[in-house]
């Protein structure tokens, strides 16, 4: 699909999605190669917004599995519709339903992996988080991540014809299996560059005024410097930037940073942190990084 | 998919495949499957971009976060031959010191297999003065004697409830698919229930374990204990701290607990130092808290709270971690002195975060403990 990274580069720019070189290399081998790619990094900085992106610039369906602890088959691959199977069993005369009738596709009800291995069109698995689900899913997970098969006992084997794209993506709240890790391409995302972060602030934010970007992006990279709790991720710089520009603002001012900074800070000792002189502090150096920037 | 290489590439595969030996030396697991995803991505483009190469190899022959320094190391040192700055910036989420000291602090020699299994043939109670003596006024021998024992306190563990369900005659939850089944062959009608309920797994326990001078007479009981406590199941993660944090969860999984300690005393540079309690708390909650490690965890800290630096750091670090905690017990082996009163300002400090607040200085105290963690629920009175 994609001849060159720079192709698949392309694509997902325009997506509206601006990968480093690193996660684009990482995605086309994973295109390349057929493996799955498993996507690391802190909270906010893309990694599910990438796989939405290659899902669509690659033309195909973003299916998503979001992860929790005590995911089972029964939500994560299939389960029977019952109640239309007793129903089923009800409508009939007595003995003459077969097993084999009341366990076939019309009474399966297909959850994501049973439906991105069915696919015919082309599919992206996004299996979010998986470091939330349970070890016994983890090695499931495992066994249809490598020959992308399922076996219904009632039904019969499920192979998918082309192999689905897939994404991992893990907050790193457990450590995953080698034996997953080894089935798996892995990219830890970083956060991005101020260029690029402004770049990502003028894409994801039309008519926001260049200035306005510049300084929001440099803000947000301030406060990463600083010991917070929480760092604010490109998604809050994203959610900020929206906000400022709702509010009609062609420039940082410390008055209006107090007034949005929920958008960007998520704990309270995080906003005890960035306050009076803190915060004025970090609009100046925000304003005069970006006007560096910006000649 | 076959990494057969071009006759003029020769050199570059051997030039891969070596640097595959390299990172194994390093510490990482670099396969023959990993080096042929390695050969076959680097096929894909054009390998005259180092930037390309780079990363092509950093996806297929790295699997965590903790191995990309080794890697822009060996990267660096192999392809570019230069001690120049590799592309990857960011930082580390992980705390990876050097390994500096090979300072081991206790002499090993009471503690050899004898002593150990004597416990298991006499029993329990023709031990009850050694289960009363407190860790630091024993011998080795004594000690030794103890060290099974204390293994075997620190296998019990909290359960939580799980969200999954499982057949239950006593459930509460309706099995409709072993219903619909069942009814099948009485034509719909749903004779025998059956029903699922959850059922109870152990619940994820984190360990931090003050290794300063103060506590010098007790971690080697309390780290015996905390190595024991890994071997018992998944979920159980194990840090220590003095001066700073280090994690020793990958050192203690080793089953030998004298090659454990061994490992940790190789790891951990500040043995029986000073004690910075806050720092060390906050180091945690920033790299493992925001990952969530702690959260519906059953936090077991244990140290005297005797802080060098600012006790406010100590209180302020502890609200943070109770907050993503499912419960918090402290661990003072001073609290075993009957005299003891909570002096000591980081461990006020730290107090009135604390849901459950035990000794720890002696093999009685330590089965307390245990038993402390297996009841354990949340918003104990201290």
């Amino acid at each position: 699909m994609f001849k060159t990274i720079d192709e698949l580069e392309a694509g997902l720019r325009s997506a509206r999605y601006l990968p480093e070189r690193g996660l684009a290399t990482a995605l086309y081998l994973s295109l390349a190669l057929e493996k799955p790619l498993l996507l690391e990094g802190e909270a906010g900085v893309g990694k599910t917004e990438a796989a939405k992106a290659l899902a669509e610039a690659t033309s195909s369906r973003l299916i998503r599995l979001q992860c929790y602890e005590g995911l089972d088959v029964a939500h994560a691959v299939y389960e029977w519709n019952y109640s239309r199977q007793l129903l089923h069993i009800r409508a009939a005369q007595e003995g003459t339903v077969s097993e084999q009738e009341l366990f076939g596709p019309e009474f399966l009800i297909r959850r994501p992996l049973l439906e991105a291995i069915e696919s015919k069109e082309p599919v992206v698995l996004l299996i979010d988080e998986i470091d939330r689900a349970d070890d016994e899913f983890e090695a499931f997970l495992l066994e249809m991540l490598s020959d992308f098969q399922i076996t219904i006992p009632e039904i019969g084997t499920v192979s998918s014809s082309r192999r689905p794209a897939v994404i991992l993506t893990s907050n790193r709240t457990r450590e995953l299996h080698d034996a997953l890790k080894r089935r798996c391409l892995f990219h830890w995302i970083d956060h991005p560059t101020l260029e690029r972060e402004i770049e990502i602030v003028v894409l994801r934010v039309p008519g926001i005024p260049d200035r306005l970007a510049g300084q929001a992006a440099a803000f947000v990279q301030g406060l990463r410097q600083l010991d917070l709790a929480k760092p604010p991720g490109v998604a809050e710089t994203i959610d900020w930037a929206q906000a400022l520009a709702a509010l009609g603002r062609e420039e940082l001012d410390a008055g209006v940073v107090e007034e949005t900074l929920g958008s960007v800070l998520k704990y309270h000792e995080d906003f005890a942190a960035v306050r009076d002189e803190a915060l004025v502090a970090l609009v100046e150096e925000a304003r005069s990084v970006a006007a560096a920037g910006a000649v | 998919m076959s990494p057969q290489p071009a006759p003029s590439e020769g050199g570059f595969v051997r030039h891969v495949v070596t640097f595959g030996r390299i990172l194994r030396e390093a510490g990482l697991e670099v396969g023959p499957g990993r080096i042929s995803d390695a050969l076959t991505g680097l096929d894909c483009l054009d390998i005259r971009n180092r930037d390309d190469v780079y990363w092509t190899l950093r996806t297929t022959l790295v699997s965590r976060a903790e191995e990309l320094e080794s890697f822009d190391r060996a990267f660096a040192a192999w392809f570019l031959r230069s001690p120049s700055r590799p592309p990857y910036r960011g930082t580390l989420p992980i705390d990876k010191p050097p390994r500096l000291s090979e300072r081991t602090r206790t002499d090993r020699t009471g503690t050899d297999g004898r002593g150990g299994d004597e416990v298991t043939e006499i029993g329990w109670s023709r031990h009850e003065v050694l289960r009363r003596k407190d860790f630091a006024a024993m011998s080795p021998e004594e000690f030794a004697q103890l060290s099974k024992a204390i293994a075997e306190v620190a296998a019990s563990r909290p359960l939580r409830r799980s969200r999954r369900l499982r057949p239950h005659s006593r459930g509460r939850t309706l099995d409709l698919r072993r219903l619909a089944r069942r009814s099948l062959a009485r034509g719909g009608d749903p004779i025998e229930r059956t029903f699922r309920r959850r059922i109870e797994v152990p619940r994820k326990l984190v360990l931090l374990c003050d290794v300063s001078g103060s506590m010098e007479a007790y971690t080697r009981a309390l780290l015996l204990f905390m190595h024991a406590a890994v071997g018992s199941g998944r979920g159980v993660e194990v840090f220590v701290f003095g001066t700073r944090l280090f994690r020793l969860t990958d050192e203690f999984r080793t089953r030998d607990p004298e090659e454990a300690l061994a490992a940790a005393a190789r790891r951990v540079v500040d043995w029986a130092a000073g004690t910075r309690i806050g720092a060390s708390l906050k180091t945690f909650n920033d790299t493992w808290g925001r990952r969530a490690l702690t959260r519906g965890a059953a936090v077991v800290i244990v140290s005297d709270g005797w802080e060098r630096e600012d006790p406010a750091l100590v209180a302020r670090e502890m609200a943070r971690l109770q907050r993503a905690a499912y419960a918090i017990v402290w661990v003072n082996p001073l609290k075993g002195n009957p005299e003891y009163q909570p002096l000591a300002e980081g461990m006020r400090a730290a107090l009135p975060f604390v849901d459950r607040f035990v000794a720890g200085h002696n093999l009685a105290s330590l089965e307390e403990l245990a038993g402390v963690l297996a009841g354990i629920e949340r918003r104990h009175a201290a």
